[in-house]
């Protein structure tokens, strides 16, 4: 039996293996070069004739080139990972990893676009000005408030799919292994107490989610470091003035007027979503033991979640759930931005709408089910590549109903576009390494 | 087996369907008034330093209510809802020296709790408070409002109100 590979260890690999391999990622051909007068056809003068036809029409553009299935992976490296404002340079390496992955799992021609900007109206102007060459845009570990007016703005201005991994990723996901602990507990999701602790991306983006797709906004509590939010609360008109969105959310939820901290809000509560900051103390056993039996209690903190899963389970936790690998149900962005994008690309969407992602959230918690849902299976695991073709599917009809595509295509017409374009990924990554144009890493 | 709830759901929203009122302040009102009144000044904290709020706002805020009872010339107007006061409105009547029209009804305070906000309640309050100041003899109607609570403007311009004076401020 071989020793489960330690945090340092993966950090000893990553420094040495990006030096080995200088980047993860690069652009690669997808046309043959028989002859460098093929270079007449793929360059000037042939070219001219392709540039002509989509000046004319410039939806053309998703047909003609590589459009269709090219995002970026922007930042402006105010939250990185759990390091924080560590800058463009410094994030460049992560979003290199998040492109891999939207390659390999998705097979999104995915850039890394790491940028320095001065202000968030900068930003904005910036991921505007590149919409002519994508077909979206994912916007990655942008610091909270802002993330929440940069998206806003971007997806009410673009017409590409424009998506923050921190808050839909995460609150997708969220609600997919929420829909299956839910399923294991006998609850449903109008009815049942929610409490959110943390307001950062991912609960903000919970919260509109959870009531989009039919949780009674009155039965979510939504805490932040100060406490229970509520219309009364001390901070609320700074709030008004400083983070509209946690105001709206402060406005809209906690029916029951609950002030307090956590303890308070757990009492009674069925369901708690941690994404509030490093553990393993931030949640502690007697708020635990407050909730509900059967409770369910998700930990989304990384590296160390708000509390292990053992102790939630001894303080009388039934389900639980974390960001980590290493614990039974991994609640991990990965399972859907890929999906995501490879079924919004495919119908060529306009935006992603809540419904898409609602979609995503309910088919993963399906083929799930379809395993056998557990206590320690909530969730697909990242092994299970055939959730993505699905996934995807599903995201494209949602995108076509929502009437926010391009192209409307079948639900198998989806499925098939999508599963043929994750096998050409995975076959290209087998093929490269077989041929020795990926060579494995030096020991 | 299902879950043992604690709590029920669907008893939320205590006080709706209570009557709406608009009207004089009572003595027995003084510190939910005295609450807003800090809860003023506070927001008046967010447009800038120079209006920092004491640490004894509350107190002070206390014996500014009992004044406002107590003198003459003066309004203290709230909109309440069952026994909770949901906002106020404090105004008095001032003499302009060298100005006509030569008496003005002077709004100190106004606020509004958040979740009451957008729904013409300020504008029924700035109404009686109007009306009421025109009665005490007030030829002309003034509002102070910090020059950065944008949300403040626009509410009086809206209104027919234009900015009158500027009043400068720094540390000397």
């Amino acid at each position: 039996m071989t020793k489960r590979p330690t945090r340092v260890d993966y950090s000893k690999k990553a420094l040495k293996y990006s030096r080995f391999y200088g980047g993860k990622v690069g652009i690669a051909p997808k046309v043959p070069v028989r002859s460098l007068d093929d270079f007449s056809i793929w360059y000037t003068p042939g070219v001219a004739a392709v540039s002509k036809a989509i000046q004319a029409d410039h939806e053309l553009s998703f047909e003609y080139t590589g459009r269709w299935n090219t995002i970026a992976v922007v930042t402006d490296g105010t939250r990185v990972l759990g390091l924080g404002n560590i800058g463009p340079e410094g994030a460049l390496p992560v979003m290199e990893g998040k492109a891999l992955i939207y390659n390999y799992l998705g097979g999104v021609n995915a850039i890394p676009l790491p940028v320095k900007v001065g202000s968030e109206e900068e930003l904005i102007a910036f991921v505007r000005a590149l919409e002519p060459s994508l077909g979206g845009v994912n916007l990655e570990d942008i610091e909270s408030p802002k993330c929440f007016e940069v998206l806003d703005r971007l997806r009410e201005e673009m017409s590409i799919p424009v998506w923050h991994d921190d808050q839909q990723g995460t609150a997708g996901v969220t609600l997919a292994a929420l829909y299956n602990a839910l399923e294991l507990t006998g609850r449903k999701l109008r009815g049942s107490r929610i409490v959110l602790f943390g307001a950062g991306a991912a609960n903000i983006a919970a919260e509109r989610l959870l009531v989009k797709a039919g949780a009674d906004p009155k039965d979510i509590i939504v805490l932040d470091s100060k406490g229970i939010l509520h219309p009364e609360r001390e901070d609320i008109d700074q709030l008004m003035l400083k983070n509209r969105w946690k105001y709206d959310i402060a406005l809209r939820t906690n029916g029951d007027r609950l002030t307090g901290g956590l303890k308070d809000a757990l009492d009674g509560a069925d369901a708690l979503v941690a994404a509030a900051g490093q553990g393993p103390d931030m949640v502690k056993p007697n708020e635990i033991s407050a909730m509900n039996r059967r409770g369910i209690a998700f930990f989304l903190a990384n590296p160390v979640p708000e509390m292990l899963p053992d102790a939630a389970h001894k303080a009388g936790a039934e389900i639980v759930a974390t960001g980590r690998s290493d614990f039974p149900n991994q609640v991990n962005n990965s399972l859907l931005f890929p999906a995501i994008f490879r079924g919004a690309l495919d119908v060529r969407a306009k935006t992603i709408t809540d419904g898409m992602v609602i979609e995503a959230a309910k088919e993963l918690a399906a083929f799930a089910r379809e395993k056998g849902i557990s206590s320690t299976y909530i969730l697909p695991t990242m092994v299970q590549w055939e959730v993505f073709p699905r996934v995807a599917a599903k995201v494209g009809q949602a995108a076509v109903r929502d009437g926010v595509s391009r192209r409307k295509i079948s639900p198998k017409e989806s499925f098939d576009a999508a599963l043929g374009m994750i096998e050409h990924s995975r076959k290209m990554m087998s093929t490269l390494r077989r041929s020795g144009a990926i060579v494995d890493p030096p020991e | 087996m299902t879950p043992q709830n604690r709590r029920k759901s669907g008893t939320h929203g205590a006080g709706v369907g209570m009557p709406l009122q608009i009207r004089h302040a009572k003595k027995e009102e003084l510190a939910a008034v005295a609450d807003l009144v800090v809860r003023t000044k506070r927001l008046n904290a967010e447009f800038d330093p120079l209006f920092a709020v004491v640490a004894d706002a509350k107190s002070r805020a206390e014996k500014y209510v009992q004044a406002t009872f107590e003198g003459s010339g003066r309004l203290l107007i709230v909109a309440v809802e069952g026994t909770k006061v949901l906002g106020f409105m404090r105004a008095e009547i001032r003499e302009r020296t060298f100005y006509e029209p030569h008496t003005e009804g002077f709004i100190s305070d106004f606020y509004i709790l958040p979740e009451h906000r957008r729904k013409a309640l300020g504008n029924e309050m700035l109404e009686q408070a109007s009306s009421e100041l025109k009665k005490m003899g007030a030829e002309i109607i003034v509002a102070d409002v910090p020059s950065q609570n944008e949300i403040a403007n626009r509410f009086y311009a809206k209104r027919g109100f234009r900015a009158l004076t500027s009043l400068f401020g720094k540390a000397p």
